[in-house]
């Protein structure tokens, strides 16, 4: 009895040991990463000035995740409200939200100095190209913005990537507190706080459009309102915009009135 | 005509039968993350593996269903056929099946997770366990419904 019932047992765990033995005596895969670069000038462009009517087309876009509603106190720098993205360059979903993140912010502001660079080579979604934060700045007369790259994606030890990613921006005492007060699972990135009236916590689209495509390939996707990026990242950046009115007082006109905006049903 | 069979409490049936439970409410737990995306779509700030890498990898998904649900359904099967009943005898056989599936299933995973995704899944190891117990249990049932009891061999 005890031989029909122990050996169908141990033989799977004997399959299971036998796995984990081949693996341990396999090259593991290394990661690589390298410093993010700048972005090309026409791209930054081009991303900075997405039309009006391809944001009104795409709508609330598909598969883009509600942001939730927070209450702290308002949340300003230079008199005005501030937006604060913590992220990481390595992140796979961040390099998703950085796409809307800038596509929205750059109807009320301009960006300059953004960089380009790609997340983990062997996390999920690997190799996702994306823009960075780290050496940006942002000028609006109605918004603040900071933006946080926490890691490069260079793996601190290639054969080991539990070891994490090189350090990169270390947020201020004050912005990691944002984290520590909204973030239930502390610690998650991408995590954008708009002015403490509203916090995504990852992604709010799912990176999976943007799958083999190079930085340029997606800003021009983002100029056509029927690619799966454009329903991704400016439905996702069309709720960030109307978050974004609401901490401007619909400010400008030109965005906020828009029909992608006003149509947007806000967690209240 | 009523049946006066009676319903099954051995040992290794209320074992199985409490390996289902657990192995129900983890893959509810796993199904519940498949599917809420704002919480699951995140990194940790340290870039460390966890979960994420399993469950939200090209191989989360069989010919369009999420791994995450079929667990869930093996397990509600596995609960039903488990479950202390009259007809608990009766499905032997397709409950001794449907284990023997899982745990192939197990394996094909394990191989996954350790050759394609490169990353274990800590809640997914617990289903993994989970099975592999399950399929000990049920083992042990059969053999118990195997051996004759006392009454058996000296009817009344």
């Amino acid at each position: 009895m005890l031989i029909s019932i122990g050996a169908p047992v141990l033989i799977v765990i004997l399959i299971v040991v036998g796995f984990v033995v081949v693996k341990a005596n396999q090259k593991p895969v290394a990661a690589t990463g390298s410093p993010s670069t700048a972005l090309d000038a026409a791209a930054a462009k081009s991303l900075g000035s997405i039309p009006a009517a391809t944001f009104d087309t795409v709508g609330a876009g598909s598969g883009v995740s509600a942001p939730t509603a927070v209450t702290g106190a308002a949340l300003t720098a230079d008199g005005k409200p501030r937006v604060v993205y913590i992220g990481a360059e390595y992140c796979p979903f961040c390099a998703a939200q950085r796409w809307a993140v800038v596509a929205a912010l750059s109807r009320f502001g301009t960006f300059t100095g953004l960089g380009a660079t790609t997340s983990s080579s062997i996390d999920s979604y690997p190799s996702t190209a994306t823009v960075s934060f780290h050496g940006a700045t942002y000028t609006s007369s109605l918004l603040s913005f900071t933006g946080v790259e926490e890691t490069t994606n260079i793996p601190v030890d290639a054969s080991d990537i539990s070891k994490g990613y090189t350090p990169l921006e270390t947020p201020t005492a004050a912005d990691q507190a944002l984290v520590t007060t909204y973030d239930s699972q502390t610690g998650s990135i991408p995590f954008v706080d708009f002015g403490n009236k509203y916090v995504t916590i990852g992604a709010s689209y799912l990176p999976t459009a943007l799958k083999g495509l190079t930085q340029t390939q997606i800003i021009a996707d983002l100029q056509n309102p029927g690619s799966d990026v454009a329903k991704g990242a400016l439905g996702a950046a069309n709720m960030m915009t109307a978050v974004l009115c609401k901490m401007t007082g619909n400010q400008p006109a030109a965005a906020c009135s828009s029909t992608a905006v006003t149509s947007q049903k806000l967690p209240a | 005509m009523t049946d006066t069979r009676p319903v099954t409490r051995s040992a290794p049936a209320l074992a199985s039968f409490a390996l289902c439970l657990v192995g129900l409410l983890i893959s509810a737990y796993l199904t519940y993350e498949h599917f809420t995306d704002s919480a699951t779509l995140a990194c940790s700030d340290n870039g460390a593996i966890n979960c994420l890498k399993v469950t939200t990898s090209q191989w989360s998904e069989i010919a369009g269903v999420p791994v995450a649900v079929a667990g869930l359904a093996f397990f509600l099967a596995m609960t039903l056929l488990c479950a202390p009943t009259r007809f608990t005898r009766e499905v032997g056989v397709l409950r001794l099946v449907g284990v023997v599936v899982g745990t192939v299933m197990v394996l094909w995973l394990v191989y996954v997770e350790i050759f394609k995704v490169d990353a274990i899944c800590l809640w997914c190891t617990g289903v993994h366990v989970v099975t592999l117990l399950l399929l000990g249990t049920v083992l042990w049932w059969r053999e118990s419904d195997r051996t004759p009891v006392e009454s058996d061999r000296n009817p009344a």
